[in-house]
């Protein structure tokens, strides 16, 4: 960001100079047009008026003069001379005459007419197609593949092979050494060829009303999961019940991570979506300053500046315990204690009902870092 | 050639641009500006854990809570708001209950009396992090200090939550007056902090003065009128037992403090129309003199850590702070403001002064930095005089004097950042308070 600046400092710089002293700013004599002007005197322009001026109206009409049978000063226009055409070219040999192609004397369509009318095509008519009020789970297309005996669909790890046999790992501490390979399977197989026109119509019979629009989606950037013919999704296993902010946060964990934004990830992704815009950042930081109250703070406390760290569920509720303390600067540890308090207080206090961030940047603030200084809060 | 270079300007600006935008990591914001305001806390009354404990453990909770609102950090949020109570002191917390009324802390306790003893226990909790304040701490004492215990888990709470230490636990020696300023009878007090527990350790018939605890707040130091002339006397507050210290004959001696060791004692002595600062060991009564201008130089005070004195002098024309080695030396002025400065004294964290300053008719109680930055006038008023730092250096104690013949003294304190100002109540007139340490 500083080389950023930099460049973009010496570009305008360089860029104004170039203006100021590059002579882009001389001016240069626009093209012009001289035109001769006359004098004429008052009696003359009177004239001239007098004789653009408009006709005026009245009931008679002067008459014409007849022109002078002669007029010397008017030159007749020259008569009109005929033009003699020039004469035909004069061959010197008569050419022989050509001999005339033939032309096929193009044939007249001879008109059946018959008493019937012509048949119509008729427009196809409209069939009602019914459809199940709830469209139907797609099942697995079954594998088109003969075999004598149906062969489980493989391990989505595994890799095809005529002969199915086990993945093995190198063993840390075993004795015995084997080397390690891939999982294997056969492919997919079955009995018979199951075509789609013998399969039962998942069509629906009737279009579903539209559900209501859900919230905005999360993270646009990941894509929908395609429909494929996965197997019936088994039960998850049950786990034994823990407390309840653990159930939260595990609930949080799975929301984001089926929503595409995995909370627990040792290294989050690199933020995807458009940036937040500056009015969003400063609605986040007047939410979180409304609730940052150092009142109670120490002296010591007051002096020093932490770094906060928080992860935020996608409805824009921070995971109470992600936060953490990164970073502190100007006093003890203590009073950098202190300080991380309050500035957990503040998150927790304005965040329980959710920061006004907008959704579809998720992951612009999925992982939000705050730094609390509280300098300008000391004499107050 | 100069539309090469400029296109190739435009280029680098428009390739760098993006990547200046492009947020790197989570996404990061700076929080300046926050709010100072009282936080809500909530302390219901105090288990009781024996059948006659049930009133003791109400009282401990409002003397608590008191100690609390009287900082001006902390505001108590009603039980009548409270939608679930505490009945047993190890139930775990519904944060819930304590988030909907947005009480901030929470504090628990119980009470188990016994005989002319009892024990207190009490746990503080953070109820938007859902987490325990550090551990649970328990008293023992004779139900007649009580008041104490309460102080003490006052004290433990505001320590854990301010991060500074408290001050409830402590006593505060001051001169009771009784009488108009005519006839103004004075005598040495004691007392608790909020001012119950009064205890007088002279009587009424000289005029004391300026009375100083020592560090450890096992002795007092006062000037006494009881002779004719001013003296200073050293009195022990448990035994009540007062002695006077070696003095000169003539002369006047005046505005002690004890150094930090509690074995010298910093003061002023006036011979003939010059007054300067003396030290003198206890117990020996060796005498030494730290400055000798023929100016007056009084008030004395020392850092904390003794080696440096904070003292008063009109050596520039006018009445302006100074500071000096603790064995003398060439004293740095550290006021420039306009009007007269004195009374300094130098706070326990060993980083601001009080003092009192006269400026357009008005005193004010101000606090600065040792090199005269940051100054801050807290209060104005009339009479505004002798602030006295709490132990923890975050409040401080005063006298205010209302105007007029039927004038009275009262004590005040205010935090150092100007709030809170709130008298302190006393059975009688007070002034010239001194505040103690902690007690054990």
């Amino acid at each position: 960001m500083h080389a950023g600046h930099v460049i973009s400092g010496a570009g305008h710089i360089g860029l104004i100079g170039w203006l100021l002293f590059g002579g882009a700013f001389q001016a240069e004599p626009l093209p012009f047009q001289a035109t001769d002007i006359s004098v004429i005197s008052t009696e003359d322009y009177e004239a001239l008026v007098a004789a653009q001026q408009a006709p005026q109206s009245g009931t008679e009409v002067a008459q014409p003069e007849a022109p002078a049978a002669e007029d010397s000063a008017a030159t007749p226009p020259p008569a009109e001379t005929e033009v003699t055409p020039p004469p035909p070219p004069q061959s010197t040999e008569a050419p022989e005459p050509e001999t005339v192609p033939e032309v096929p004397q193009p044939t007249p369509p001879v008109a059946v007419v018959e008493d019937s009318p012509p048949e119509q095509p008729s427009p196809p008519a409209d069939v009602a197609v019914l459809v199940p009020q709830v469209s139907n789970r797609p099942v697995p297309r079954p594998s088109e593949r003969v075999a004598p005996e149906p062969v489980a669909p493989p391990p989505p790890e595994a890799q095809l092979a005529p002969v199915e046999q086990e993945a093995v790992a190198p063993a840390e501490t075993g004795e015995t050494v084997q080397e390690p390979q891939e999982a294997a399977a056969p492919e997919e197989a079955a009995t018979e060829i199951v075509t789609e026109a013998e399969q039962p119509s998942s069509a629906p019979n009737a279009s579903p009303r539209p559900p209501a629009r859900p919230t905005p989606p999360v993270r646009t950037a990941v894509a929908e999961p395609a429909p494929t013919p996965d197997p019936a999704p088994e039960p998850a296993p049950e786990t034994p019940p823990a407390s309840s902010s653990s159930t939260q946060d595990a609930v949080d964990a799975a929301l984001a991570e089926a929503l595409g934004g995995a909370t627990s990830d040792p290294e989050p992704a690199a933020p995807t979506g458009p940036p937040l815009s500056a009015g969003e950042k400063d609605a986040l930081r007047v939410a979180v300053s409304s609730c940052w109250n150092v009142g109670s703070l120490s002296s010591d406390a007051l002096r020093t500046t932490v770094v906060v760290s928080v992860s935020m569920t996608p409805d824009a509720r921070p995971v109470t315990s992600s936060i953490r303390m990164t970073g502190s600067s100007g006093g003890s540890d203590g009073a950098a204690a202190q300080a991380f308090e309050a500035a957990r207080r503040a998150i927790i206090r304005c965040g329980a009902s959710g920061y006004n961030l907008p959704s579809e940047k998720y992951g612009q603030w999925q992982e939000i870092e705050m730094t609390f200084n509280p300098e300008r809060m000391r004499i107050k | 050639m100069i539309w090469r270079i400029l296109v190739c300007m435009m280029a680098v600006l428009a390739w760098t641009a993006p990547i200046a935008q492009a947020q790197d990591g989570p996404l990061r914001i700076e929080i300046t500006e926050g709010v100072i305001e009282p936080l809500p806390f909530a302390v219901p009354a105090f288990v009781p854990e024996t059948g006659d404990s049930a009133q003791m453990g109400q009282q401990l909770a409002q003397l608590v809570a008191a100690d609390l609102i009287g900082t001006g950090l902390f505001r108590e949020v009603p039980a009548s708001a409270f939608i679930s109570g505490v009945n047993d002191f190890n139930a775990p917390i519904q944060y819930a209950d304590w988030k909907a009324v947005n009480a901030q802390a929470l504090i628990t306790g119980a009470v188990a009396v016994s005989g002319d003893q009892m024990t207190v226990k009490f746990r503080v909790y953070d109820v938007f992090s859902g987490a325990e304040l550090g551990s649970g701490l328990q008293f023992a004492g004779t139900t007649s200090g009580w008041r104490r215990m309460g102080h003490k888990v006052a004290d433990a709470v505001y320590s854990r939550i301010t991060g500074e230490s408290g001050y409830f636990d402590s006593r505060v020696v001051f001169v009771s007056e009784t009488g108009g300023k005519a006839d103004r009878q004075k005598r040495l007090a004691v007392m608790d902090y909020d001012g119950a527990n009064v205890q007088y350790l002279t009587g009424s018939e000289s005029i004391v003065l300026a009375p100083r605890f020592s560090k450890s707040g096992d002795r007092v130091l006062y000037t006494s009128y009881e002779t004719g002339f001013p003296r200073i006397f050293v009195l022990d507050v448990g035994s009540v037992q007062r002695r006077v210290l070696e003095s000169q004959d003539g002369t006047m001696s005046f505005a002690p403090r004890f150094h930090p060791n509690g074995q010298t004692v910093v003061y002023s002595l006036s011979q003939g129309a010059n007054t300067d600062i003396y030290t003198m060991d206890i117990n020996s009564g060796q005498a030494s003199r730290l400055t000798s201008a023929p100016s007056i130089e009084t008030a004395p005070s020392y850092s904390p850590d003794g080696s440096q004195i904070v003292f008063e002098s009109d050596r520039s024309g006018t009445q302006q702070l100074y500071v000096m080695s603790a064995n003398g030396g060439e004293p740095t002025r550290i006021s420039f403001g306009e009007g007269r400065y004195g009374t300094p004294v130098w706070s326990p964290r060993g980083d601001l002064v009080a003092f009192t300053k006269q400026s357009s008719g008005r005193f004010h109680i101000g606090v600065m930095r040792l090199d005269g930055s940051e100054e801050r006038l807290l209060t104005a008023s009339f009479l505004d005089e002798g602030p006295t730092w709490a132990p923890n250096g975050r409040v401080i104690m005063f006298t205010r004097e209302t105007q007029g013949e039927s004038g009275r003294s009262t004590l005040y304190s205010v935090d150092i950042t100007g709030r809170n100002l709130r008298p302190v109540r006393t059975p009688e007139g007070a002034s010239d308070p001194s505040w103690g340490p902690l007690q054990n």
